[in-house]
């Protein structure tokens, strides 16, 4: 059995945009560059926050956009394997991710990175200038205009859920000097449950103080309200649309990451709550 | 359905708190500034959809998923308009319909079911069971809603 049959049992010569020999091969050496480049998109993306069937997509087209026939991507909740295929020549290689937090700008830069390269507007040495520069993305905001926005989306969370304005003011003191807590963890590389933690014991703590002084009349609200911005919205999200499409093993990593978080969230404000003494509500 | 002058107060605050809440979240999760308005809008309407339909006297869980649908669906489209992922809008977008006291009463229970004595522990039990029974299936009707949208509008043979 030749390549060429292999090749149309797995489908391949049914790609509309790439069918098979239609593209010079490339040599080992720009296979190199090509599934480098493929594996640091993919990197980019599973640490900041996209779901297992886009990165797959994501890496397969950078890769064929930039000249390969063909990539085998593995997506685990941790590394990603690639193999990229050109003519008779193939490169295998592992990169291991480190889940660091959610950047929605790093995400938005990559895709617009990978539409770039499809047109073929960009060349491979100009591709890694440009995946430098978007992984060099820290902070898009100041770190205290974060903190104050933060503050607000919670204290209106409070009076969504059915807080009195004074709970809604704690929960703006509350969430606001967690958060400020949050940053300087994060900033000391703290293990990000412990970093969860800590914080809801700070939102907690301070809210129970509030709770004790008796300025409000909707105590649950606060000390529901002051906490969420812990709340592990795109562990979950991802988890349901991994899960959906067939990715189980990263979509149930996802959902008990999600879980754990929430449980680090129930710990803090738990022991905030002991220590204050507001347990009886 | 005609509204009252308080419950037209009331939901319009909410319709604005909803969107103040999603831009919020939006900036905690690094959106680019050019997005957040339309992750404003996303919140502030999956908000409203829920409210309308738990005001006409339907069950949260059946108004939450109808909500997060609009938001899946309207998070295709600013990904389409924008040339960007629909992520970006949905997970902000969604944060207004989590239901922070049911999870809070539910740990609450919890707890007390350990440290409850005689016949209080049914009682405890209870109140844990219904409170994390409809966290658990109002978040799982919220990451469904917004999941769905994009199964039946980008439909392609799989290509890796």
């Amino acid at each position: 059995m030749t390549t060429e049959d292999l090749a149309t049992i797995d489908g391949v010569s049914e790609n509309p945009l790439h069918p098979p020999g239609s593209r010079p091969p490339l040599d080992r050496e720009e296979l190199r560059d090509v599934i480098d480049l493929s594996l640091w998109m993919g990197q980019l993306l599973l640490q900041y926050g996209a779901h297992t069937d886009r990165i797959e997509r994501t890496v397969h087209r950078l890769g064929t956009a930039l000249g390969a026939d063909w990539l085998d991507i593995l997506i685990s909740p941790n590394a990603i394997v690639a193999t990229t295929i050109s003519g008779d020549e193939f490169r295998t290689k592992i990169r291991r991710v480190v889940s660091i937090g959610v950047n929605m700008t790093i995400l938005a830069e990559a895709e617009t990175l990978l539409l770039q390269v499809e047109h073929g507007e960009l060349t491979r040495i100009e591709v890694r200038a440009e995946l430098k520069r978007i992984s060099l993305i820290r902070r898009v905001y100041n770190r205290w205009y974060v903190i104050a926005w933060v503050g607000v989306a919670c204290a209106g969370l409070c009076r969504l859920l059915g807080g009195d304005l004074a709970a809604t003011g704690a929960t703006f003191i509350a969430s606001s000097v967690a958060m400020y807590v949050r940053q300087e963890l994060q900033h000391h590389y703290f293990n990000p449950l412990i970093n969860v933690t800590a914080t809801a014991f700070v939102a907690g703590v301070i809210s129970s103080i509030m709770i004790r002084l008796q300025i409000t009349t909707t105590p649950l609200q606060l000390l529901s309200a002051s906490v969420l911005m812990l709340v592990p919205g795109v562990p979950l999200i991802n988890s349901m649309q991994d899960i959906i499409r067939g990715h189980l093993i990263t979509g149930f990593a996802r959902g008990f990451t999600g879980m754990l978080i929430a449980m680090s969230i129930a710990l803090g404000l738990l022991l905030a709550m002991l220590l204050i003494g507001v347990e009886g509500l | 359905m005609i509204m009252s002058p308080e419950t037209l107060g009331i939901f319009l605050q909410d319709v604005v708190l909803s969107g103040v809440v999603a831009a919020g979240f939006a900036i905690l999760f690094n959106v680019p500034p050019r997005l957040l308005f339309a992750c404003a809008i996303g919140g502030a309407v999956g908000r409203v959809v829920r409210d309308l339909l738990m005001g006409g006297g339907m069950n949260i869980e059946p108004a939450t998923l109808i909500g997060s649908l609009m938001i899946g669906i309207m998070g295709e489209y600013f990904a389409h308009r924008y040339k960007t992922l629909a992520l970006i809008f949905t997970v902000s977008a969604s944060i207004p319909m989590v239901p922070g006291v049911f999870a809070y009463r539910g740990m609450l229970g919890l707890i007390r079911l350990s440290n409850a004595t005689g016949d209080m522990g049914l009682v405890y039990l209870n109140e844990a069971a219904i409170n994390l029974t409809k966290t658990g299936i109002i978040l799982g009707t919220i990451t469904i809603g917004i999941a769905m949208p994009v199964l039946l509008f980008r439909r392609s043979k799989p290509i890796v």
